[in-house]
């Protein structure tokens, strides 16, 4: 009898328990009922969807402490814990989720590409199907505003400045030497093969604390975290082969790439204005290796290069020309982790490596050098809310650099230097509503060598105006080491520096954007020296200075007429600068003032074909004639190339591709040399820098080899 | 002893609720489910999900509704957020449960949505992904009737769109419909939908 009243007892205590009520009204910050969001006693079964004038309302037998969670899309998710009996009539106002596609970026100066975030101005399609860039990943970012048309050169300049002050970035560590080695005026291509790559980040200006050294830009590249399959990948090129493979296997992936190219059938049958005497011929392989840790990720990329070529360039000082050889190999190595350390901490860190060894020879003179370079990087992120994240870290660049030049006349000549600097930055980031944030960061760097230590501050601004349009400013200074070319003669300059104000305007609503930014970069502490050319025993001095203005627009639209994308880029640029050899402030050869880039993509459904040209003007660029008073005083004629390039799938797997550069062959100059003596007649006589070919072809077939046979090559061409 | 029993009891009894507060939870989140009510359903499994832990089910039905929605929605910023909510779930449901060709499926429909919403910007990046996911869960799961049917209609569309003939997938279809008729799912709301859209995808057949 005991025993039944106690289980009695039991199951009145089990299933009689206090009912209590739990109400309130959830909204947006601003007082807007939001209906549909979840609330519920976390644990439980117990809660309720809020009804359309966002009030809501449930039951519960739970007692004393509980955690009520309040979450809806697009909003962070909200927690209170108190005693329920408390939780009556709450008014629960859901802050905004500043990760939502509808916030405010901080974009000012950036153009990101490549990967899926909300300000991609190009697909990872674009970078590689944008004709005219015959598959280097640097081409399809010449098409941007703010960057110039120096199609001799093929690096990127941007916005009045030369290329050396662009940096290049992989998975956070320094890229050494981004670009094959070259001879004067042949263009050059980016070492990386496009394939490795996801997201890009190119910034014209204004960028993070992280990153130093630059005084212009810097490319932020990103290798791939997890290949999406196995495959092998075979391309036959009218002027090289090239095989890659991926493979995956529990934790790991790794994926190869070889490219051979050669240029010497193709030089037999297309007439070349410069005279080879050994074409153009590389060899490069590439690998990524990737491990997948419970919270990390380790990443390895190796690149090893080798280019070997000779050829004889017209002078106009030297009647036979110049005969002028090179043999470069180049090994990069790049190692990165980044892993959760608990607690909405991310570690960062890693280190790359590179050994670049030149064989020159001019003439005569037979020239070797060995630049060894190391970076280290240490990124540690921590996370305070949606709202508030901190970054900080340090960095070591280490140099070696060492040049033996041999000739008849003055036997041998040595000489090298060692460049090592230590970096620590930080940076804030703060949103403070779904409509404004702002980040700003500083940098600090120790250079041994030049024994300088300078600060730099860094900060951005945005605000979005309306739900599709928004404004952001940035400001920054930055600092760069004078080149190898002049340290390996002088160590006594001080770093060069700039100074960038920007102010973007961006709209973008259904497939069309419209971004407009303005910008006045200042350049101080410019290296200066009294040769043509950096030499032992010139003089040299840190007083150069100058700086760039200028209007970058960018168009892009992908909706208005099925199938075909098209964007439009416009940039104009007032620059001038005293440095190098100049005896004033002039605009330099490089820096047109108009340069324009129309780029158009039509995928014909029937022909299964991508047809893509690309539209290159440029205003004519400054050159100096010695035969009038004014110093890069004279403009050549304007530049225009049309590209176009067809790919045609043969099936999901095959693709044939063709592409021709300039095919109206317009006759462009780049630049004029003038001889350095006046002729009979009291006259300087020149020649024209004009391109080696004025139009280029590549005919190419792309066979991709995988279980699913859905996957292709269309994101190599 | 009697102590014992009632002690007993009581966890039967308890344990006996519970499961029947979970199909309870259930069977109402899927009558509004049925009913339109799809974001109330999302959040009643969600908060079914949260209490129950160690169940992957309710998890993965939130996620469903949130997939299903965005194939209907036009605006940008509420199919991201959406999607971004039903990967979310799937995480969820993958801790809970590893190497399950039901998720698997689901993830590969997450995929497609991203595809279909955007197809220049996710297309690359993503339709290897759904292959990959269909591959997997057919190698875990030979006869599952929806990772057969759905692959089938993943291939005919890019068959369709390469200009090939997506009847070579028909067959395919066909094994579909044998293996809808052999389920009989032995865990309580186990997946077993997917059967209605057999007529849909046959319509390339003809």
């Amino acid at each position: 009898m005991k025993s039944l009243l106690t289980t009695i007892l039991f199951f009145t205590t089990v299933f009689i328990q206090a009912q209590i009520t739990i109400s309130g009204v959830v909204t947006e910050p601003s007082g807007v009922p939001i209906p549909g969001a979840n609330i519920y006693l976390e644990g439980t079964y117990d809660g309720a969807s809020s009804t359309d004038d966002g009030t809501f309302s449930f039951t519960t037998s739970e007692t004393g402490e509980q955690t009520l969670v309040v979450s809806f899309l697009s909003f962070d998710t909200y927690l209170l814990t108190a005693s329920v009996t408390e939780m009556k009539n709450l008014k629960i106002a859901l802050k905004e989720d500043v990760n939502s596609l509808g916030s405010v970026i901080l974009n000012a100066g950036t153009f990101s590409a490549g990967d899926n975030s909300k300000t991609s101005v190009l697909t990872p399609l674009d970078i590689v199907t944008t004709a005219g860039a015959a598959g280097d990943y640097i081409g399809a970012f010449q098409t941007l505003p703010g960057t110039s048309t120096v199609a001799e050169d093929g690096r990127l300049f941007v916005r009045g400045g030369d290329a050396n002050e662009a940096n290049v970035y992989i998975d956070g560590l320094r890229v050494f030497q981004p670009f094959s080695a070259t001879a004067n005026n042949i263009p050059t291509r980016g070492r990386f093969s496009p394939f490795l790559f996801k997201g890009t980040n190119f910034s014209t200006g204004g960028y993070s604390a992280e990153y130093g050294d630059a005084l212009s830009s810097v490319l932020l590249l990103n290798t791939i975290d997890e290949p999406e399959q196995e495959k092998t990948d075979l391309s036959f090129i009218s002027v090289g082969l090239g095989v890659g493979n991926t493979q995956k296997w529990k934790k790991n992936s790794l994926s190869i790439n070889a490219f051979y190219l050669n240029l010497k059938p193709y030089q037999e049958l297309i007439s070349q204005r410069v005279d080879w005497i050994k074409p153009f011929e590389s060899f490069s392989g590439e690998a990524v290796y990737r491990h997948q840790f419970n919270n990390g990720l380790f990443k390895l990329y190796g690149g090893l290069n080798y280019t070997d070529f000779e050829l004889i360039q017209e002078d106009i000082n030297v009647a036979e020309g110049i005969n002028f050889g090179l043999k470069n190999r180049n090994l990069y190595l790049n190692a990165s982790y980044k892993g959760d350390l608990g607690n909405d901490w991310t570690l960062t860190t890693g280190a790359s490596f590179a050994n670049d060894h030149n064989d020159i020879k001019i003439i005569e003179t037979n020239v070797d050098n060995d630049d060894n370079a190391a970076h280290l990087k240490v990124k540690l992120r921590k996370r305070f809310s949606n709202r508030f994240k901190l970054s900080f870290g340090a960095e070591q660049f280490i140099g070696d650099f060492k040049e033996e030049a041999t000739d008849n006349s003055f036997g041998s000549f040595q000489s090298g230097f060692n460049n090592n600097s230590t970096a620590a930055f930080s940076e804030a980031s703060i949103f403070f509503n779904k409509k404004l944030a702002m980040q700003v960061g500083i940098r600090a760097t120790h250079n041994v060598l030049l024994d300088f230590t300078k600060v730099s501050p860094r900060a951005s601004l945005a605000y979005k105006i309306a739900s599709t349009s928004q404004i952001s400013l940035a400001y920054g200074d930055f600092y760069q080491a004078p080149q190898q070319e002049v340290l390996k003669y002088n160590n006594s300059l001080d770093p060069e520096k700039s100074s960038h104000y920007i102010l973007n305007y961006l709209y973008q609503n259904n497939g069309r954007t419209l971004r407009a930014e303005g910008y006045y970069k200042s350049y101080d502490r410019l290296v200066k020296f009294d040769t043509e050319r950096p030499e032992f025993g010139s003089a040299y001095n840190s007083n150069g200075d100058g700086y760039a203005a200028g209007l970058d627009l960018y168009w892009r639209d992908n909706k208005s007429i099925k199938n075909f994308e098209y964007w439009a880029s416009y940039s104009y640029l007032d620059t001038k600068r005293n440095y190098r050899n100049y005896p004033e402030r002039a605009t330099p050869n490089f820096a047109a003032k108009h340069n324009l880039s129309l780029v158009g993509k039509y995928w014909a459904q029937d022909w299964k074909s991508l047809i893509s040209a690309t539209y290159n003007f440029a205003s004519g660029r400054p050159y100096n004639d010695p035969n009038t008073n004014t110093f890069l005083g004279k403009k050549t004629r304007t530049f225009n190339s049309l590209n176009m390039s067809w790919a045609y799938l043969i099936s999901q797997q095959k693709i044939l591709f063709v592409s021709v550069s300039n095919v109206l062959g317009f006759d462009n100059v780049f630049n004029y040399q003038y001889a350095n003596t006046p002729n009979v007649n009291g006259n300087f006589a020149r020649r024209a820098i004009r391109p080696t070919a004025d139009r280029f072809f590549i005919v190419g077939f792309f066979w991709t080899i995988s279980d699913n046979k859905k996957d292709n090559q269309l994101d190599n061409l | 002893m009697k102590t014992i029993i009632i002690i007993l009891s009581f966890f039967t009894i308890t344990t006996a609720t519970s499961q029947a507060a979970y199909e309870k939870g259930m069977g109402k989140a899927f009558e509004l489910w049925g009913n339109q009510k799809n974001d109330e359903a999302a959040n009643l499994f969600e908060r079914i999900g949260k209490a129950e832990k160690e169940n992957w089910l309710p998890y993965y039905y939130a996620a469903q509704i949130h997939i299903v929605k965005t194939f209907n929605t036009k605006d940008a910023e509420e199919i991201e957020s959406r999607l971004v909510k039903a990967q979310n779930y799937l995480n969820e449901a993958k801790t809970f449960s590893k190497d399950n060709a039901e998720i698997m499926i689901m993830e590969a429909m997450l995929n497609t949505a991203y595809v279909v919403y955007d197809g220049a910007k996710y297309g690359m990046t993503h339709s290897g992904k759904v292959e990959e996911l269909y591959q997997k869960a057919k190698t875990l799961e030979p006869e599952n009737p929806r990772a057969i049917l759905y692959h089938a209609d993943w291939q005919m569309g890019a068959a369709k769109f390469w200009g090939k003939d997506p009847k070579a997938f028909c067959p395919e279809i066909e094994k579909a419909i044998l293996y809808f008729e052999k389920e009989s799912p032995t865990t309580p709301f186990y997946p077993d939908w997917g059967k209605d859209q057999v007529a849909r995808i046959q319509q390339n057949c003809k």
